[in-house]
Formats: structure tokens, sequence, C-alpha cells
């Protein structure tokens, strides 16, 4: 297995620099470069060429390319031209702002979905699977934008149970406030993205339990006595996570994705919006990093998929 | 996408003609310029208490995006960083008048030598940064530093910078100080002496272009290399400033928080604590409703959605407060191209657009008051001239501009010689006219005042299209029209953002790379000249050359006025002490004081 691993990391770095090159081209191919429409009036046509140069604008793609090679690995990813500061500090900003509330969307996705899924499943055609369904259809078939806004209007605006804007308090201080202050920002959003992001581990799921419910192996556990509390305890509900677990590398990694309607309703300064600024604002250095990491993120993705879903079946090996 | 909702540094909107590529917000009444009325101060009933002013005042930036926190104004590039470090006074060195003309009482005062070619800014004696610092003439030296500097990453240097001795070969790198900024009396001195090549009438206003007008702390800065300060830790998390308040802590991307500056040399502080937070344009309703904001942020420059106004006015414990914004939208029309060789812009007799009766005709074509109405609510009107009415001392306020008239349109077409064949004028030789409209993506609002336009051109039997097809993305727009030589875009509609200091020759001077119509006459560059020769330093005649050009912009009808626009806010009822209106802008925090610890 070990093997496979190292395998597969050595097949990233070919997919990774062949991403970086295509990143790179298309990045240049759009119209307009960094300083399209910002520049103002007073600043003269030599003083933009001249701002061109010193960013090697006009060099060809393929210095331009290696500039930015010799530098990633010297750990550079260059400046930002719209925020005039390196993009590693960029990232590590919005990055931490966007893990925050993903990791709290995530654990609270699950916390809501894997006993709705196990209950739903259990009582299979009962009122009670009837309801749980209603409910993933319904969180399923609203767009999660009209939830945001509406959520934010009701528990924000008109009830002032939440803050309605950013990540953190200007006024929060010390250690234990900022902390507070941080939980506090992101419980509305993250509270609406799990309710509303069940629907895929509930009907995995259910689906998986009531496969389960009729397989070999829990019958004959049944005519053996076990109660059913421990039939679902040890034996359906670990076969059930399968799928769930083939989902969970992704997860892991889609963490620092970002949600450009969160951020956008919320103020919240992440990951998402960073990427959509960049590309419309012909960020260069920060459209490249970001392509990079997240196709460097999903290949990782994959792999721990695939691992994750060894653990949890001994009959899937990675070979 | 409020990316280029341009103007640079500080509290009076200091500094350059912007592009103001994206805000376009379409929203008056009928009439030539008749607009919703708004009061530009306003001052709560009741007596300011101390509990109030030991609250928190609230303040909104209304922003689709975080800010990029760089609170230096010589290197950041977007209004909403210069509006959310604003209670620290933008640095701004001098008081103005309504005209924003420099007058003495701020950090320093002005004294223009003409003879003598000379500009000698002297510091008030108790002028001091907020660590206690003294501000010394280095400081005022050093903006020239950073804005010429080979490795720079700011986009202030004009050509008009040239005019300082030394700062071209400072500017090459050849220098290494700009050996034209003297100190009389020394360094740590209070007075600094800019020695000119030639001077200019514009140098008595603000954010002209051959004057900074704000300091940097030379010393704090310490040995940070000009070409590292944007990313500098003193110019983002710890900036000093030498206003009436100063930063206690900033959240990136998202707010700043400001107590009192006890240094400040001017009227002292009153509210204990400022919060400026950025809220998105979609709640900024919401918000105000709530009661979470005491006022948004910006002063001549506050964006405020005007389709949100119907759904604010009638807020029972807040007023509406507004000016005419430095803003105005315009449509702009191809007529020859840039000579890369000679710098200069040249028209083509056979361009398209060549035939200003043509051009005329689209204009008298559109009712710009129906659009005004309908989508601005009160808080456009249409613009009759290319300087906005803000500029009250040379803005043209008896040109009429182009009303709405539809005969007249088609009797100029039908005397110009667009006859039509069918359902489509054809051009005075009998050949096919299609005309292609550059509209840039925006809300739908804009959008559909775009269709509006293109329909209104059919009716006159224009065949108008869309270049492209649909209005463009922004950067593709700006790409297209920045070339020298393009015949994609016919008649662009777009908008420019001015500085305090008006003068237009950067955007329609026959060398501007920015006259993206290449419109270049004798007659314009005389007039242009005019505005700041000898004779201009007669603020009459300057005055009345900047309503001639305004007049004969109208008869060529190269660029044609589209709309102005207020910049309002509401206010909430606990407030007193705001005023929009330039006068004082210094004291704009320190004369604000609360009468109630939270919004009423």
């Amino acid at each position: 297995m070990w093997k496979t691993i190292l395998r597969r990391l050595l097949i990233m770095i070919p997919e990774l620099v062949i991403l970086s090159i295509l990143v790179f081209l298309l990045a240049k191919a759009m119209p307009g470069d960094p300083f399209t429409g910002t520049i103002n009036p007073r600043a003269s046509q030599a003083q933009i060429h001249h701002l061109m140069v010193i960013h090697g604008l006009y060099d060809p793609w393929y210095q331009q390319y290696w500039n930015w090679v010799v530098h990633l690995f010297h750990g550079n990813l260059g400046i930002s031209y719209e925020y005039q500061e390196p993009v590693i500090d960029l990232i590590k900003q919005r990055g931490t702002n966007t893990l925050w509330l993903a990791l709290f969307t995530m654990a609270l996705t699950y916390v809501i979905g894997l006993p709705l899924g196990i209950y739903a499943g259990r009582h299979e055609g009962k009122l009670q699977d009837t309801l749980v369904r209603i409910y993933t259809y319904v969180t399923m078939s609203i767009p999660f934008f009209v939830v945001l806004v509406i959520g934010i209007w009701v528990f924000g605006y008109t009830l002032n149970w939440f803050p309605t804007s950013g990540s953190i308090s200007s006024q929060a201080s010390g250690f234990g406030g900022s902390l507070i202050s941080r939980l506090g920002h992101i419980i509305l959003p993250g509270l609406l993205g799990a309710l509303f992001g069940t629907v895929n581990i509930v009907q995995y799921l259910r689906s998986e339990v009531i496969d389960a419910k009729h397989s070999d192996y829990v019958r004959t556990a049944r005519a053996k006595g076990v109660p059913m509390k421990d039939i679902y305890r040890h034996h359906i509900f670990r076969n059930s996570l399968l799928p769930i677990a083939a989902f969970a590398g992704y997860s892991i990694t889609g963490l620092l994705g970002g949600s450009i309607f969160t951020e956008m309703v919320f103020s919240y300064p992440g990951m998402g919006l960073l990427f959509l600024n960049a590309i419309n604002f012909r960020d260069y250095t920060v459209i490249t990093a970001l392509v990079l990491l997240y196709g460097f993120l999903n290949l990782m993705g994959t792999l721990l998929s695939d691992i994750a879903l060894s653990i949890v079946d001994p009959r899937v090996r990675v070979e | 996408m409020s990316k280029k909702k341009w103007l640079m540094a500080g509290l009076v909107g200091l500094s350059a003609l912007t592009l103001a590529a994206c805000g376009n917000n379409k929203s008056s009444n009928s009439g030539t310029t008749k607009h919703v009325s708004m009061p530009e101060t306003y001052s709560g009933s009741g007596k300011a208490t101390t509990a109030g002013n030991n609250s928190t005042l609230r303040v909104a930036e209304v922003n689709d995006a975080p800010f990029a926190g760089i609170s230096s104004p010589t290197l950041l590039t977007n209004a909403e960083d210069s509006d959310v470090f604003s209670p620290g006074g933008g640095d701004s060195l001098f008081n103005v008048t309504k005209n924003y003309k420099i007058i003495d009482g701020g950090l320093a005062n002005l004294r223009l030598n003409r003879k003598a070619k000379t500009a000698t800014i002297t510091l008030r004696k108790n002028a001091r940064w907020s660590n206690g610092a003294k501000v010394t003439a280095k400081d005022i030296e050093y903006p020239y530093e950073i804005i010429g500097n080979k490795k720079t990453a700011s986009q202030q240097y004009s050509s008009d910078y040239a005019a300082i001795k030394g700062m071209a070969a400072y500017h090459a790198g050849k220098a290494k100080t700009i050996s034209g900024i003297t100190y009389p009396d020394g360094q740590k001195g209070r007075t600094a002496t800019i020695h000119y090549t030639r001077m200019s009438p514009s140098m008595q206003y603000l954010g002209s272009s051959f004057l900074w007008q704000t300091v940097e702390p030379y010393e704090y800065y310490g040995k940070t290399p000009i070409s590292k300060l944007a990313a500098s830790p003193k110019v983002r998390k710890n900036p000093i400033f030498t206003g009436p308040y100063k930063l206690d802590k900033i959240v990136q991307g998202e707010s700043t928080s400001w107590s009192p500056n006890s240094y400040y040399y001017g009227k002292k502080a009153q509210i204990k604590h400022i919060t400026i937070q950025v809220v998105s344009s979609n709640n900024i309703v919401a918000a105000f409703k709530s009661k979470k904001y005491d006022f948004a942020n910006g002063q001549q420059n506050i964006v405020m959605p005007s389709s949100q106004y119907p759904k604010l006015k009638t807020l029972k414990d807040y007023a509406e407060v507004g000016t005419p914004s430095m803003n105005y939208s315009y449509f702009g029309f191809n007529l020859g191209q840039m000579n890369t060789k000679t710098g200069l812009n040249e028209m083509n007799k056979n361009a398209k657009m060549a035939n200003k009766n043509l051009r005329k005709a689209m204009m008298y074509a559109i009712d710009i008051n129906q659009v005004s109405k309908k989508f601005g609510n009160g808080l456009t009107w249409r613009a009759n001239v290319l300087i906005p009415p803000v500029f009250k001392n040379v803005y043209n306020s008896k040109a009429a501009g182009f009303p709405y008239n539809m005969k007249k349109a088609k009797s100029l077409l039908n005397k110009a010689g667009y006859k039509k064949h069918g359902k489509w004028r054809t051009d005075p030789k009998g050949k096919k006219l299609i005309i292609h409209f550059g509209a840039m993506q925006s809300s739908s609002a804009t959008e559909a005042t775009y269709q509006y336009y293109v329909q209104q051109w059919h009716k006159l039997g224009l065949n108008v299209k869309y270049t492209t097809g649909k209005p463009m993305e922004m950067n593709s727009f700006y790409s297209t029209i920045q070339k020298p030589k393009q015949d994609a875009i016919d008649i662009w509609n777009a908008a420019w953002s001015t500085s305090s200091e008006p003068t237009p020759t950067q955007i329609y001077g026959a060398d501007a790379p920015y006259n993206y119509g290449h419109f270049a006459t004798k007659k314009n560059t005389q007039l242009l000249n005019s505005l700041n020769n000898e004779k201009a330093w007669n603020a009459k005649y300057r005055a009345q050359q900047f309503k001639k050009w305004q007049q004969y912009m109208n008869d060529q009808a190269a660029y044609a006025p589209e709309e102005f626009n207020l910049s309002w806010t509401p206010v909430n009822t606990r407030v007193k002490g705001y005023s929009v209106t330039t006068e004082g802008t210094n004291e704009f925090w320190s004369n604000l004081s609360l009468t109630a610890t939270n919004p009423k």
C-alpha cells in the first residue's frame, strides 16, 4: 500500500506541472491585464508602461512561467497586484477564515446527517422516513443563496441574534474574546450550510442502511438472536459508511474551497471571494496560486478517499 | 463588482481623475437638472451626551468585497482603502474652501511664488503623528520619493511631476534624491520648498497633478524599502496618522476601529470610539432598517445604491444627507486613432462617426430624463456638461446639453444626408451604416437602459448593434477601447470620477491616452491650455474658460454627458454635526457627536 501511495504522489508532479502551464496560459489569454481600468488618468502612458515592465508583464509567457516556477521553489508565490501583498499572506488570512467556517459546517453536517440517514433507513416507509425525506428534498430544492439571504434577514437583522458581517468583531480582544467572537460569526452561516447541505449524506446512508437490512449477514445475526441495537451499531452502520467514506477525502481537501454565496452575503472574507475577485481583476499571481492549490488538494482528496475507503472496508485494497 | 469605483486618498477625495469603470449607477426627475434635493449637513435634535460620546459610532463601508488594507495615500489604489482609514485624516496637508482651493489652517500652509517658481509648504508648529513624533519637512518630501521611485508600486506618477526639478532624473533612477525639493531649515524642520520648471494655476487647488497633498511618516517607516512599503506592517497593521483619530485595530478586509488622537492639532474628537465595517450592497438596506449603522462612509464618494433610496427614505430614525458627487457618466465616439510614434491623438475625417450631426442626433434621440426618473429615483439626473456640478465655480449650469428631441434628431440626420433606405439609414454616400455600441456589463437597471438607448436609435433609423452582441465584460471593454486604433466600438457608455481639481486635460487632451475617442482639435487644445495658462491665475478668467470649454465640447459632441448623481447616505438621528460639504473636511470626524448610546 505504501508503494501505491508513493507512486500516486509521484504521478502528481507531472499532473501539477501541466495544470500550472494550462492555468498560466489561460490566465494570460483573458482580455485585459492587472492594470486595466484601474490606473488613474493622471498616470502617464510611460508610467503604465513602466509598471508593466517592472512586473514583467511584457515578457514572453515561458519566461514569466519560468520566473514564477523559480520563485515558487523559494516559497514565493509572488505579490498580488490587487492587494499589493504576498499571495502567501493573503491565502493565510483568507484560508484561516475559510477553514474555521468550513470545519464548523462540515462537523455540523455530519452531526445532523449521519443520525438522520440511519434513522430514515431504519424506519423505511414509515412516517419518520417520509418526514426525513421531505426535509432533504425541501432543503435540496431551495437555492442556497435564497436560504442565506432569508437567514441573515431573519436571524441577523430582524431578531438580532447573530452578527451580520465579517469574521470577527473589531472589539474582540484576548484569546478567549476572539475565539468567542469568531464562533459567533460562523454559527449562522455554518448552521444554514449544514441544515441545507445534508441531502447527500442522508440519502446515501439511508439507501445503504436499507440495502444492508436485507442482506444475509444481518438476517443471520438476527437469527442468532443478536439485539437489533447491536446489529445496527456493529454491522449495518459500518458497512453503510462506505460511500460516505469515499467522499471524505474530498470533503477534507475541499474545506479550503470557500463558498462564494456565503462569503458575499455575510461579507465574510474567505477563499471563494478571493478567487472570484482575482479572476475579475486579472490578479494573475493569485489566480495561478489558487488554481494550483486547488489542483493539488483535489489530487490529494482522491488519494485520501481511497485510503479512507480501504480503512473502512478491508475488502478494498489500494494496490 | 466595485473594484474600480475609484478615487484617491483622503477625506477630501483628493487627487486624480479616475476611472469609474463600473459604478455607472442609474438613478432623476424630468427637467434639465432637477433632482431630489438633500441637505448637505445634518444635526440630530437634542444635546450630545457623555454616555453617547463614550459609545461607538458605527459606520458602514458599502462594498461587495473585502478591502485591500493599504493605509498610505500614495500607495492605495481604491476608494475603499481611502474610506476605511479616513478617521486618520488621510494625512491631508491642507485646509480647503468649498471649491477645493487651498487655504491656511490645515496641517501645513502653502505659499506659491510664481516668480521664483516655487511652492513652499510650512507645517504648523504642533504638527504631530499619532505616535507623538513630530511631522517633519522630510515627511512632506517622502511622498514624492514614493511616487517617483523606480521600483514603486504607486500608480500616482503623472507626467506633470516632471515639472519638479530633478524629478525626472530621480524617476529614471539616475539620482538618489529629488534635487528640486529643499529644506530651508533642515530635514527635521518645518518647511519644504519645491522648485518647478513651470507653474500652473491648478496648484492652488487640492488634487492637482503638480502638487501632492499628503504626508508620509519617513522616520516611522525606517528602513523599509519603498518597493516593500505596501506590504509592510507599518502600512497595513499599525499605521500612524495626523488626523483626529488614531487606529486601534484593523481586521484585514473587514473593519477598522478608532479612538481619539491626542496629538491632533485641530478640534478634539468628541466620540470615543469609531468602527468602520464593510457591508455588502445587498445587505445595506436591511442593515439600516435594523439600525446597525449610523451612516455610510465616503463623504463625496458614498456608494449607496440609488435603487435602495425609496426603501430608505421612509426610515423614521434616519435623515437623508447628500451632495452632488464627483462622478459623471458619458458617451464617447470613436473618431480616429492614437499615433503611437508621436503620442498624439489624430482624428480621421473618414471615421464612421466623424459627422458631428450624426453624434448629436444620437444624443437628442435618447431621453435621459426618463431613464433617470425610471431607474434613478431622483438621485441621478441628465448631465448637461462634462464637469460635475459639485465644482460650483467652474460648472457651466447654462449649457443645455442634449435634452430629448426626436424631431430635431431626425432633421439633423436628414440634413446631414443620412437618408432612410428601407428600415435603416445609410451614410451620406449611400453605404450601409452599422454602428457598434460598446457597453459594460452592469446591474440589470443599467443594462435595461442600454437596451432603451439601442431601441431609441433604432427608432431614429440607425442600425445600432452591441459590440460582441451583448454588454461586454469590463476588462474586455477597456482593453478594446485602450488600443491605439480600434474599430470594434463606435460609441460607448462609461463613467469618470474626477479629482478635487477638475482640469480635464488628462482625459480629453490631444496627448491623453485616456482620450479613447481620439478627439483632437486646435480649438480644444487651445481651450484646455487656457485653463492653466498665465492668465488663469485670475480665478474669474479661469472659470470663464472652463465654461467655454464645456460649451465647446457640447458643440462638438465628441463626448456627450449622460448623468450626474448624488452622493448620499441616511444619517441616524443620534448623530450631530454631520456634513458632506468640503468646507472643514479636516474636521469631519471631530465635528461629530452623539446624543444616545445606540443608533435610535
